[in-house]
């Protein structure tokens, strides 16, 4: 199955109501993908024309690329680390035999859901430190604490991704990159 | 112990001169150090800022502009006509001001802030492509401001078009045309070379650049006594070094500019001049009425009566 | 407090780790230690959104959006088609047309991936067909890409403004003149190796067939003139002149050339937003980790220790160009860029080197780094694009890599072909 399958058909592999839920969040997580590029380039091409036909720049339109920026960023990173899309250097881990890398790869996910979840942690106090500072965005006015809290739960649901795959690695005899991607050169691809 | 001070400028500009004197008159009458940090390298003006409210920096610098997300009062800066336009009234305004010396410091203690000192950089210059003296000369000119509705808007009542453009693309702008000026202290200008794509430079009058130092209030408050006054003492010294550093510092850069390029013209707008920029300005006061509130109409209203007794004798 | 924040970094960066997590971890042992316990971690959190902050990031994705939409349709193929038309029938001429055809697909595309996609898996087949040989084909896809890295737009070059400061619009036109050179060492390569290996030539285009082409790729050029003119002839900052090649985009392959459909624009959407969410959680964990480092002032500190305080501004070139060099052998060169700049911008401000050339030095460097084995990382792309082995993908290389380092050597000998254009255009 080719990546852009493997996200299409995107079947949680936790059991009942978890599962249902996982799918949910990785639809929304891709429609705010799409969404958010496009709002994006909507917004950006906007500014230009402004100025052009109307000779004015739209005040707002850099603090509405912030707020995208955050939203595509906290979105993606879930997703891709539910489709084993993060950038990661491979050479050592790809020179062990299959249980070697198993074991690494073990290693490797649970560490880095603890982090995924010491920074859900950390950034939920600092949503509440910037709630508590009443700090705004200068030109929409909106309170800036509105805007990161899909940061936290972008960390949180990137770490449960690796959580499963850490688990996922522990009962299997391959190795996963991802609760769906098994390993292999054919999925290694990475774009920048 | 080592106290940590960071503000937005960089080397030899007049936030680092301050930031400095404060430093040696600290080192020099105490046991303890001040570690200065500039632009950047602890992140943007609102980093540094919450960074100081969270008590990991002591000191900061923060230009009051700038604190507009947090304290919305502090944009009074930003508009035209409402501080002196010539240098020694300007100084003197600092000194004796009660919104700055008394209503300031409560606004900033709100927020967990020891306001220190108030003072001023320099006065705002616009640079653009062509001469010009009127607002109708200004219609339709793209002018680069730093991302802030009030002086988005004092840029509107002047006639002109306000474009946000991060710093490191304002020369490249004005050399291309993506805008057709921008305005600044005399000193970054000059630093810049910004007049070497922007070479006719003119003097409204309509603001200083204006910047605020404060410590962290628990950490104030914390100090000994003793260490209260070396603290109070040294912004004193810094303040009054700074002063004396900006004073002809405008006129050293202006000839410099001068010195290195054939094209730069000057205008400075008379009285009557001014006038047409200053009929434009209560559009900008009524914006800041409108995100200040009642707190924001009684700093205005102070603001005007120090204006008007400094002015006066 | 630095050997530990550093070894940690590079012992998880090569265990295999996603490249967020051993910055991130870094930088949290180093609050730890700086703070004595993680009551301060909220700047980390801080930080990292603070690096997601600047708007000339959105230059990323709108450049990205807007090269997967001429990969996805036909601007690609019709570019390379043109130059095929043109230069096919010379000695050689497929693999210079391969490198050429890079180049100019650079010139829309700010990705070397995008490149190697776009270009490589068209011409490969033929490439091989035609007689030259697996690594050769492998090693010449893999060092052209690179070139697209140079030439604008450049996402490289936009994360290099970004953390240093440095106008995007003038690296973007001083990259010109070092991936033309570039372009030029490898074709001469390419004519001496055909010679050499006795590849038989193409046959020629008529001109009739050429005029085609050329009608045919007409609309594709367009995206270099509105790049270059848009943002030189003062209508769009850089990441406005993105955006518009994302409209430019838009109206070619749905309008024009009605090569992709409305549901198409949804997938290509997701895809760039992906791989820009990638990019940027290291942009962001980069910011974190440079914050640490730089309050407990430990550039000042490395610096000192490797003596480019003495070093005068060309020493400084070279020691900045062995470290990205080295680092990008190993590392992600986005990730490279995030770290090392931040360490080298003392140096950089003191021997006052112009930050333009600075950065142009570093994305050669990061070209050259990420081609060359061991691990450099555009040799498993194209293990990963191509599903080759290893040693058949590193075996040509060599000499490419040999030329890039004399084009390094060159552009510190010359830094006017970096800087002529960029002061014509500025002056
Ligand atoms: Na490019
Ligand atoms: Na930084």
């Amino acid at each position: 199955m080719s990546e852009d399958d493997s996200e299409k058909h995107y079947r949680s592999s936790l059991p009942g109501f978890l599962g249902t839920i996982d799918t949910v969040i990785s639809r929304i997580e891709s429609v705010m993908l799409a969404a958010g590029v496009l709002l994006m380039a909507t917004n950006t091409m906007a500014n230009v024309l402004s100025r052009f036909i109307l000779g004015s720049s739209i005040y707002f339109s850099e603090e509405i690329n912030r707020i995208l920026i955050v939203l595509i960023t906290f979105a993606g990173i879930g997703y891709a680390a539910r489709h084993g899309r993060h950038i990661r250097m491979s050479a050592f881990y790809d020179m062990l035999p299959t249980g070697g890398r198993r074991a690494l790869m073990i290693v490797i996910t649970l560490f880095t859901s603890v982090i995924m979840f010491f920074l859900c942690y950390y950034s939920i106090l600092y949503v509440i430190d910037l709630y508590g500072k009443g700090r705004v965005l200068p030109a929409l006015s909106i309170p800036i604490f509105l805007i990161y809290l899909w940061v936290p739960i972008g960390f949180l649901v990137t770490g449960i991704q690796y959580l499963l795959t850490a688990i996922k690695n522990m009962r299997s005899r391959d190795v996963y990159l991802s609760t769906e991607i098994v390993d292999g050169y054919k999925d290694t691809e990475k774009e920048v | 112990a080592e106290w940590k001070y960071a503000h937005e400028e960089y080397e030899g500009d007049v936030q680092d001169v301050f930031a400095y004197a404060f430093k040696e008159y600290v080192e020099e009458n105490s046991d303890h150090t001040v570690t200065v940090y500039r632009f950047g390298e602890l992140g943007e003006s609102d980093d540094i800022m919450e960074q100081t409210q969270n008590g990991i920096l002591q000191f900061v610098n923060q230009s009051p502009g700038f604190t507009g997300s947090l304290i919305p009062e502090a944009q009074i800066f930003f508009i035209p006509y409402l501080l002196p336009t010539d240098e020694e009234t300007v100084i003197e305004f600092f000194d004796e001001s009660k919104a700055i010396n008394e209503m300031f410091p409560e606004l900033y203690a709100e927020q967990g802030l020891e306001l220190l000192s108030m003072y001023p950089e320099g006065e705002m210059v616009i640079t653009l492509d062509e001469q010009v003296s009127s607002p109708e000369e200004l219609e339709g000119k793209k002018i680069r401001t730093m991302t802030n509705p009030l002086l988005a808007e004092t840029y509107r009542a002047f006639g002109a078009t306000p474009t946000p453009l991060p710093w490191g693309e304002v020369y490249g702008g004005l050399q291309t045309g993506t805008i057709d000026g921008q305005e600044n202290p005399i000193f970054w200008i000059e630093s810049g070379e910004l007049y070497e794509v922007s070479p006719h430079l003119l003097y409204t009058g309509h603001g200083w650049f204006t910047t605020a130092m404060m410590a962290n209030q628990d950490f104030y408050e914390g100090l000994s006594d003793e260490d209260k006054e070396l603290v109070q003492d040294a912004t004193d010294a810094a303040y009054d070094h700074t002063i004396e550093h900006i004073q002809g510092l405008a006129e050293e850069s202006l000839e410099k500019i001068k010195e290195d390029s054939d094209e730069v013209t000057v205008t400075r707008l008379d009285e009557e001049q001014i006038e047409a920029f200053r009929e434009r300005a209560p559009q900008v006061e009524d914006e800041f009425l409108e995100m200040t509130g009642e707190k924001g109409e009684e700093l205005l209203e102070q603001f005007k009566a120090d204006l008007e007794a400094v002015t006066e004798d | 407090m630095t050997t530990i924040i550093i070894g940690t970094m590079i012992g998880l960066l090569l265990l295999g780790f996603p490249m967020m997590i051993p910055l991130i971890t870094a930088a949290a042992i180093g609050f730890y230690m700086t703070f004595n316990g993680f009551d301060n971690m909220g700047t980390l959190v801080q930080q990292m959104m603070a690096g997601i902050r600047p708007t000339s990031l959105i230059a990323v994705p709108m450049f990205i959006l807007a090269a997967d939409i001429m990969t996805r349709g036909q601007s690609a193929s019709r570019l390379i088609n043109m130059v095929m038309a043109f230069i096919g029938h010379i000695k050689g001429g497929l693999a210079v047309s391969t490198a050429t055809s890079c180049t100019l697909f650079g010139a829309v595309s700010g990705s070397t991936q995008a490149t190697v996609v776009a270009v490589g898996s068209a011409l490969r087949p033929r490439l091989l067909k035609a007689g030259y040989s697996d690594p050769f084909t492998l090693a010449l896809i893999i060092n052209s890409s690179d070139i697209a890295f140079l030439i604008p737009p450049s996402i490289g070059m936009i994360i290099y403004g970004v953390v240093s400061g440095t106008s995007i619009g003038e690296l973007f036109i001083a990259g010109i003149g070092p991936g033309l050179l570039i372009l030029l060492l490898f074709s001469i390569y390419c004519v001496i190796y055909a010679i050499f290996a006795k590849v038989p030539t193409e046959p020629k285009s008529s001109w009739g067939e050429r005029l085609s082409a050329i009608r045919q790729a007409l609309w594709p050029l367009g995206f270099p003139v509105l790049i270059v003119g848009g943002i030189y002839g003062g209508i769009f900052s850089p990441t406005e002149a993105a955006a518009a090649c994302v409209m430019y985009a838009l109206i070619l392959e749905f309008g024009v050339f009605r090569s992709l459909s409305a549901p198409d624009i949804y997938a290509i959407a997701k895809s760039t937003g992906l791989i820009t969410a990638v990019v940027f959680i290291l942009v962001a964990a980069g910011n974190g980790f440079s914050w640490i480092i730089s309050f407990a002032q430990i550039p000042q500190a490395i610096l000192e220790a490797v003596g480019v305080n003495q070093a005068g501004p060309t020493g400084v070139l070279i020691i900045l160009s062995i470290a990205f060099f080295i680092a990008c052998m190993f590392v992600d060169p986005i990730v490279v860029i995030l770290v090392l700049t931040p360490i080298f911008t003392p140096a950089i401000e003191a021997t006052g080197l112009d930050p333009v050339l600075v950065g142009i030095l570093i994305t050669l460097q990061v070209a050259i780094g990420s081609a060359t084995p061991p691990f450099g990382c555009d040799i498993f792309t194209a293990i990963a694009i191509f599903k080759r082995p290893y040693m058949e993908v590193i075996r040509g290389t060599p000499p490419f890599v040999l030329l890039l380092v004399l084009a390094a050597a060159l552009l510190i000998t010359f830094p006017q072909i970096a800087l002529f254009l960029r002061d014509l255009a500025y002056a």
